[in-house]
């Protein structure tokens, strides 16, 4: 399907072929479900389209999507791209995140990315309009109180090259990058990725992620879209309060192909009832994917015993390792075949070294092999390349890689290196295959969102009674959760009476930028370690506390 | 009312010294309880009560209030 040039023709040419093929449902519990056919989505992004053309969007302009999760976000989505514009979801703010801190985060994307409009739910209105006077925003729009009419018929004559979405991270600092992705790189990738998996015209998506993750966007919406496979779309909100939620839809729905992050096979495995299960089947299911998270091998076993008396087959156990700088899979393990797991030496691989288990083992999960014409390679610090078994840090290669960040050459810079990029994990590669074993940069994973730890300490550096600037966070790993615990670590002159207190203070400052600390440490001026250059050092304090745990225990 | 023996429970499970529940809490407001401990918290009133919840019934709790209720009217079917 390589012929069409931009998202939007190929999503014309699959709805011409077969208009009233289901390609959207979004599933709500307790109530009945949304769907789009392939031409209603288009006719219902048509009228979007010059909706937004009077709103004065034009080829080429950035527009933010901030809506909880809806029907009408898809056709929205479509309209902005039908229209030339670019369109970037955006994570609706939880009840729990201050509106300063959701309003400044906002406020560098859009320094950042030039976003001309914001479209949103009214509720929102309150919070975003200070944008309006401090950024290029030129306005809110309310596309759920739009009266749509007419459908645009004249789209956007864009090129390949053109630019088609935009991914941000999140953060309340100005540490959020954007990654900007042309209609080449996002059709070239999702046809790519589609061979890897052995998509067929049977195939079923089922996800509950959301759509301003990489995973959701390209993987559960992107994907299926373009190669005009059915996409079944949960609330992420509703899933992770029912996660049977998940299960019924890809037994009932007959979904085959599903992307979670880590946590959720430890979630599923842990909370899942027997007795919900009864009358349900998986038998069908191809591939649950293991992805934006590091694999862990216990979570995995955790869901396939919930789930294998069902029918869930072992084989189905995959993984891939996906980042959005390169759209989005930079490998996947081979269909009909669960991941490699290697049993190995974890003193022996903490310096380096992949070896069979001699004394405590860790177990590692394949992510698989490079996808066609992608590359990994594994560099040690001194930028000297590593042989197999070797570990060191994963540099990436693909024919769907970024440009660099959005308006940020400095960023780019420094993460792209002849044509790789720098991912800042660590991992090995053996037998082909690449094993992701830890990371080298400071950022904290929990269930599969990014966290800068920059942001946290600067949330509480400002609690009262916390030495300024005195505060590490970091993540460390919980094998229960399947995922990271946020760990804070703050200095204060108060008195142990009063650390109580402060612990509860410095709690609500993560819940003020929506982070749940889990826990927070206060110690006495000058605990914290520096590192040679002169900062706080992260690792270094993070591997203190866990001896002086481990020394208290003893 | 937020009943002595449901808030006690809460606070164990959400590592609490102490917390003020009143009918209008929400979730989002009381420390450590976020999107991903909900359904800790949930499996944990379950076992207290000895009780099962149905997807919905949880689906449409608002408020601290609301769990409360759903407690007692489980409670009270039991009877």
């Amino acid at each position: 399907m390589t012929e069409d040039k931009t998202l939007w023709s190929r999503w014309n040419r699959l709805a011409e072929r077969a208009p009233d093929a289901v390609c959207m449902t979004l599933l709500r519990a307790g109530c009945d479900s949304a769907t789009l056919t392939r031409a209603g989505l288009i006719a219902r992004a048509e009228q979007y389209a010059a909706w937004l053309h009077a709103q004065g969007v034009t080829a080429g302009d950035s527009c933010a999507i901030v809506l909880r999760h809806h029907i009408e976000l898809y056709p929205l989505y479509l309209g902005l791209v039908c229209l030339g514009a670019v369109p970037s979801i955006l994570a609706y703010p939880n009840a729990r995140l201050h509106p300063d801190k959701f309003r400044a985060g906002l406020s560098g994307m859009a320094r950042r990315s030039g976003l001309k409009l914001i479209l949103t739910e009214r509720e929102l209105e309150p919070t975003l309009l200070p944008l309006l006077e401090s950024t290029p925003v030129a306005g809110l729009r309310f596309p759920l109180e739009a009266s749509l009419g007419e459908r645009w018929r004249a789209p956007a004559a864009v090129s390949g090259d053109a630019p088609a979405l935009l991914q941000h991270s999140s953060g309340t600092t100005g540490l959020q990058k954007a990654v900007l992705l042309s209609n080449r790189a996002v059709l070239r990738h999702v046809d790519d990725y589609a061979r890897a998996l052995e998509v067929s015209a049977s195939d079923r998506v089922v996800s509950w992620l959301p759509l301003y993750h990489d995973m959701g966007l390209i993987a559960a919406f992107h994907l299926p879209l373009a190669l005009g496979l059915p996409s079944l779309q949960l609330d992420p909100i509703e899933w992770v309060s029912a996660p049977i939620l998940w299960v019924e839809a890809m037994a009932r729905e007959h979904g085959t192909l599903s992307w979670l992050p880590n946590f959720a096979y430890a979630l599923m495995g842990a909370r899942l009832h027997d007795e919900d299960l009864e009358g349900l089947s998986l038998a069908h299911v191809r591939m649950v994917i293991n992805c934006s998270e590091p694999v862990r091998h216990e979570s995995q076993q955790a869901l396939l015993a919930k789930l294998a008396p069902i029918g869930l087959r072992v084989s189905a156990l995959s993984a891939s390792y996906a980042m959005a700088e390169t759209t989005f899979a930079v490998t996947q393990t081979p269909p009909g075949r669960a991941a490699a797991m290697l049993t190995l030496d974890r003193t022996r691989l903490s310096s380096g070294y992949v070896e069979p288990a001699a004394g405590s083992e860790r177990v590692c999960v394949s992510s698989g092999a490079p996808l066609p014409d992608c590359e990994v390679k594994v560099l040690a610090a001194d930028g000297s390349r590593l042989a197999q078994d070797r570990v060191g840090e994963l540099y990436v290669r693909s024919p769907a890689l970024f440009d660099g960040y959005h308006n940020d050459p400095g960023l780019s810079e420094s993460v792209l290196q002849e044509g790789f990029y720098r991912t800042g994990d660590t991992g090995f590669v053996h037998a082909g295959e690449v094993f992701v074993v830890g990371r080298k940069k400071d950022l904290i994973i929990v269930a599969g969102r990014n966290l800068y730890p920059e942001d946290i300490e600067a949330a509480v550096s400002e609690v009262p009674g916390v030495l300024p600037g005195r505060v590490v966070a970091f993540g460390r790993a919980d094998a229960t959760l399947g995922t990271e615990r946020v760990c804070v670590i703050v200095e204060s002159a108060l008195t142990a009476a009063e650390h109580a207190r402060l612990r509860a203070e410095v709690i609500a400052a993560g819940q003020r930028i929506d982070v749940t600390i889990n826990e927070a440490h206060v110690v006495a001026p000058r605990w914290l370690i520096k590192s040679s250059s002169g900062k706080l050092s992260r690792s270094d304090n993070r591997e203190r506390l866990s001896q002086l745990q481990a020394e208290r225990t003893a | 009312m937020i009943t002595d023996r449901l808030k006690a429970e809460l606070l164990r499970v959400l590592a609490l010294e102490d917390f003020d529940f009143e009918d209008t809490t929400l979730a989002n407001s009381v420390p450590g309880w976020d999107s991903l401990k909900h359904i800790e918290v949930i499996a944990a009133i379950e076992r207290a009560y000895a009780v099962r919840f149905k997807t919905l019934e949880v689906l449409r709790l608002k408020n601290i209030g609301d769990l409360q209720r759903l407690v007692d009217s489980k409670l009270t079917q039991q009877k």
